[in-house]
């Protein structure tokens, strides 16, 4: 059972989102949708203390894994529900909690006066919801639910400026590419079925060694697969940047703390099963690894704020996966948890801008030179740059020296590889921070021209998470700490070692070259907006391929383009040839061979009675004939 | 070859019957099937009754006095059906009854 | 003395059967049809069950052809002339009306007891049949009344609207 000090916390956790929603749904709605965000973030309140609990109560060395109820019983197995709660979902359900109720703060001033108010904070908060469940869930299907949850929040939020055409294609694209990421998904909980005969969690871990290798390798591939779609890696990375016509408090909750880790996180869950595969962790070191410098590149040359900032979610992702592939599992998640706080912090600030526009996103054509204007913005963007670059002491130095060190350490390419994400990682964000904050702002008339600093319940959050930005990268003991504790301390007292949970030394070389390349990158944004400002329009003048190069994504959008269309035409060939012509057609000319059969006996039944009378008379002599033989 | 009665009842109510349902099949008018009907039970209840007489089956003379009861009952429905028929304009011609029409 | 009887009867039955299957006019046929049922209830008697025969004059030529001859003449004032034709063929009329005078003299005659003998009376079959009518075939027999009582019924006509 549920340990009874935590049974109340775990019970918070779902309730307390659940009554905020159905009371905003049943009552807040009707009587006073604009007050929708008070018992939702009364909501927020007792989810961050009841995850600051339970991250205590496992740091503390404690973790429980408890089935409650099963649903849908088939023979002996049925969907499972329960609570796991170890290492990796108090760790990240800390910084999960904790970053979204502050967006979910933010929300509500940067949502204010809008007419769906109450529809997004619903929305809102049932995709918080859904990733809390995705954290502690102890079973492959539940964890599968939850997962599915989470893709049907992101596509409404995504869509949810609906009249918008933009929005909703953005939004059916992330959703139609999470279901495509989902397939792979379901399919490892099929063969975890078959494989293991159950999709507990904890049996899994269990019985890993010397199942079939094939199944295995299959099953680890599918998970990957569906990792590959939910966070955001390549192949199937495209829908992200899209997603940003979604209100601003979505990026920053999909980007920082709900959707994409989901992705992360469903690896380090499945990290027994994806370790027992040989060449898994480096096939998925090399794919984040080459997703997070292509994407770290493609970062620096977007024009739109938040598309800047979306790609470098990609590339931190690949960063994970990169960590996570070469079997460290606690840089990993450390690293997810710092980034989950300075994108917030770059997603509020970007919002920010934004609004102070009076527009849902920014270009960098419209902006310059705003650090006057809005200081505290200002001010929170510099501490979670500085944090995104690596620079110390700031939170993601610590994170980011501990992956390149991995990387640098297996040698080879990919340590080489992290380097140059690092230097680009450096250059996106600091190209954005100079041409919005500092550099020259054309001319702007209207309501744009005069941009002013946000209210404090916009900015107020925002300096929280950048406090978080710039210090949690001292907690990383803390967290492998608790990291490793929740793992280890499993009830039936059969340790699983996920991995490497510890962080590596600090390997003052490594980070000196991390830093150097940062500073590289930096220098290189300082002099190509400051020093040399005409150049980010001018290479587009100069070198259009160029351009076109960058904006396909080196030429995979247009394949992926090209394949969709062809899967479209296909579409249409079944449906116009296969269904239309052939199937229906088939299907009219038998109600077609109906009717003139039908005419031919029509005239037959003239009905006249003494027609009816011949029938009879045939039948009463066959009859007879028969009876009398 | 002698006609014996049985032979000769054969021959006649074969004649009644066959004469009945050809008007019965043929004639158009309802009154006109309706008498076929008629002639149709009066043949078999001759050659019931004499068969009763052949076997001494008082049963067989039983079942002719009850089927004159029903048959007579059943002219009359059918007469009323007919009128009823004719007074709603239908007339009298089984022919135009054909709302049954395919 | 059967056989001759039967076969003049039936003989006299047919051809009238046939006049009334061709003629066109329906008071014809009805007629003719009256003249069918009285030769058949004259078969009956020559086969010895005369109280069926009388069933059947009583009942069939008595009562039902009245009514349908009073239908063919209610409904055939609207049915055209073809149908309106209320003129019997005259040897008809005169065939059917010798017939049924021979036949009843005869009938008469052996109904005394005289001449020749009509038919072998089967006491024992008439008996036989009151006792089936009313002992086990009772319920059949007051159902059988009952329907008639109802069918007469029917003919009530309805409320004109």
């Amino acid at each position: 059972m549920i340990p009874p000090e935590v049974a109340l916390p775990v019970k918070l956790l779902f309730g307390a989102p659940t009554a905020a929603i159905l009371f905003g749904f049943f009552v807040m709605r009707r009587l006073k949708p604009e007050w929708t965000h008070w018992p939702i973030l009364a909501s927020c309140a007792a989810v961050c203390a009841s995850a600051a609990w339970l991250a205590a109560f496992v740091h503390a060395g404690h973790g429980f894994d408890q089935p409650l109820w099963t649903w849908a019983m088939v023979g002996d197995w049925g969907v499972a529900f329960g609570v796991r709660l170890d290492g990796p979902s108090a760790a990240v359900l800390a910084m999960v909690a904790f970053v979204g109720s502050l967006i979910h703060v933010y929300a509500a001033g940067y949502m204010k006066g809008d007419p769906g108010f109450n529809r997004f904070f619903l929305v809102f908060h049932l995709f918080f919801l859904a990733m809390i469940g995705l954290l502690l869930s102890n079973d492959y299907v539940q964890l599968y639910l939850f997962w599915e949850l989470v893709g049907v929040a992101s596509y409404l939020l995504v869509g949810f400026w609906w009249h918008k055409e933009s929005a909703r294609k953005a939004a059916l694209k992330a959703f139609l590419t999470n279901r495509v990421g989902d397939l792979g998904f379901l399919v490892s909980v099929v063969l975890i079925l078959l494989v293991f005969k159950t999709t507990r969690l904890q049996l899994v871990y269990m019985t890993v060694a010397g199942k079939q290798p094939e199944l295995l390798a299959l099953i680890a591939f599918g998970l990957f697969w569906a990792a590959c779609a939910k966070s955001a890696q390549w192949p199937l990375y495209w829908w992200l940047p899209d997603a940003m016509e979604g209100p601003t408090p979505t990026s920053a909750l999909m980007h920082a703390a709900t959707m994409v880790t989901a992705g992360v996180f469903l690896l380090v869950r499945s990290w027994p099963l994806i370790d027992a595969v040989p060449g898994m962790g480096e096939a998925i070191a090399w794919i984040g690894a080459g997703t997070a410098l292509g994407a770290a590149v493609l970062a620096g040359t977007k024009r739109d704020l938040k598309q800047v900032l979306a790609y470098s979610t990609v590339s931190h992702l690949g960063l994970m996966m990169l960590a996570l592939g070469l079997g460290q599992v606690g840089v990993a998640v450390f690293h997810l948890i710092v980034h989950g706080f300075f994108k917030a912090v770059l997603f509020l600030c970007a919002g920010n801008v934004a609004h102070a526009l009076h527009q849902s996103t920014a270009s960098i054509d419209q902006v310059g030179g705003f650090r006057r204007a809005m200081p505290l913005t200002y001010a929170c963007f510099v501490v979670a740059a500085l944090s995104l670059a690596g620079v110390f002491p700031f939170a993601g130095f610590f994170s980011k020296d501990a992956i390149l060190d991995a990387a640098w350490h297996h040698g080879g390419a990919l340590g080489w590889l992290g380097m140059a994400v690092s230097a680009g990682s450096a250059f996106y964000v600091f190209r954005l921070l100079f041409l919005t904050f500092h550099g020259a702002r054309a001319e702007q008339t209207g309501p744009a021209a005069h941009p002013h600093e946000a209210d404090a319940v916009m900015t107020v959050p925002v300096v929280f998470l950048a406090a978080g930005a710039a210090v949690v990268g001292w907690l990383g003991p803390m967290v492998v700490t608790t990291l490793s504790s929740g793992w280890t301390h499993v009830p039936q007292g059969v340790p699983v070692m996920p991995g490497d949970i510890a962080l590596p030394h600090v390997n003052y070389a490594v980070a000196a070259m991390g830093t150097a390349f940062a500073a590289l990158g930096a220098g290189a944004a300082w002099w190509l907006t400051m020093k040399d400002a005409g150049w980010d329009w001018r290479w587009r003048r100069e070198a259009p391929w160029a351009d076109r190069l960058y904006a396909s994504d080196f030429g995979w959008k247009s394949l992926c383009d090209a394949f969709v269309r062809g899967v479209v035409r296909l579409g249409g060939f079944v449906g116009v040839v296969l269904d239309k012509r052939w199937w229906d057609g088939l299907l009219e000319g038998s109600t077609a061979a109906a009717r003139v059969a039908g005419d031919a006996v029509e005239r037959a039944a003239l009905g006249r009675v003494n027609d009816y009378l011949w029938w009879m008379l045939a039948g009463t002599a066959i009859l007879l004939g028969r009876a009398l033989r | 070859m002698t006609l014996d009665l049985t032979a000769a009842v054969w021959v006649v109510t074969g004649a009644l019957f066959a004469l009945g349902l050809a008007a019965c099949v043929l004639r158009r008018q309802l009154l006109a099937m309706l008498l076929g009907i008629e002639l149709m039970i009066a043949a078999a209840n001759v050659a019931l009754v004499h068969h009763a007489g052949l076997f001494s089956d008082a049963e067989a003379l039983a079942a002719v006095a009850i089927v004159i009861a029903v048959a007579a009952a059943e002219a009359v429905v059918g007469l009323s059906l007919i009128l009823r028929v004719h007074r709603m304009g239908g007339g009298l011609d089984a022919g135009e009854l054909s709302e049954l029409r395919g | 003395m059967t056989l001759p009887i039967v076969l003049a009867a039936g003989a006299l039955a047919v051809v009238f059967g046939v006049v009334m299957l061709l003629h066109r006019s329906l008071y014809v046929s009805a007629m003719c049809l009256l003249a069918v049922l009285l030769q058949t209830g004259v078969i009956f008697a020559a086969c010895g069950a005369p109280l069926l025969g009388l069933l059947q004059v009583m009942i069939y030529a008595g009562a039902v052809m009245v009514l349908v001859v009073v239908t063919v003449m209610a409904a055939g004032g609207r049915t055209g002339p073809r149908f309106a034709d209320f003129s019997i063929p005259r040897p008809l009329a005169w065939a059917g009306l010798a017939a049924a005078l021979v036949e009843g003299a005869w009938l008469l005659a052996g109904a005394a007891g005289a001449s020749p003998a009509p038919a072998v009376a089967h006491p024992a079959l008439q008996l036989g049949l009151g006792a089936a009518l009313f002992k086990p075939y009772a319920v059949a027999t007051e159902a059988a009344t009952l329907l008639m009582f109802l069918a007469a019924l029917a003919l009530i006509p309805e409320e004109q609207p």
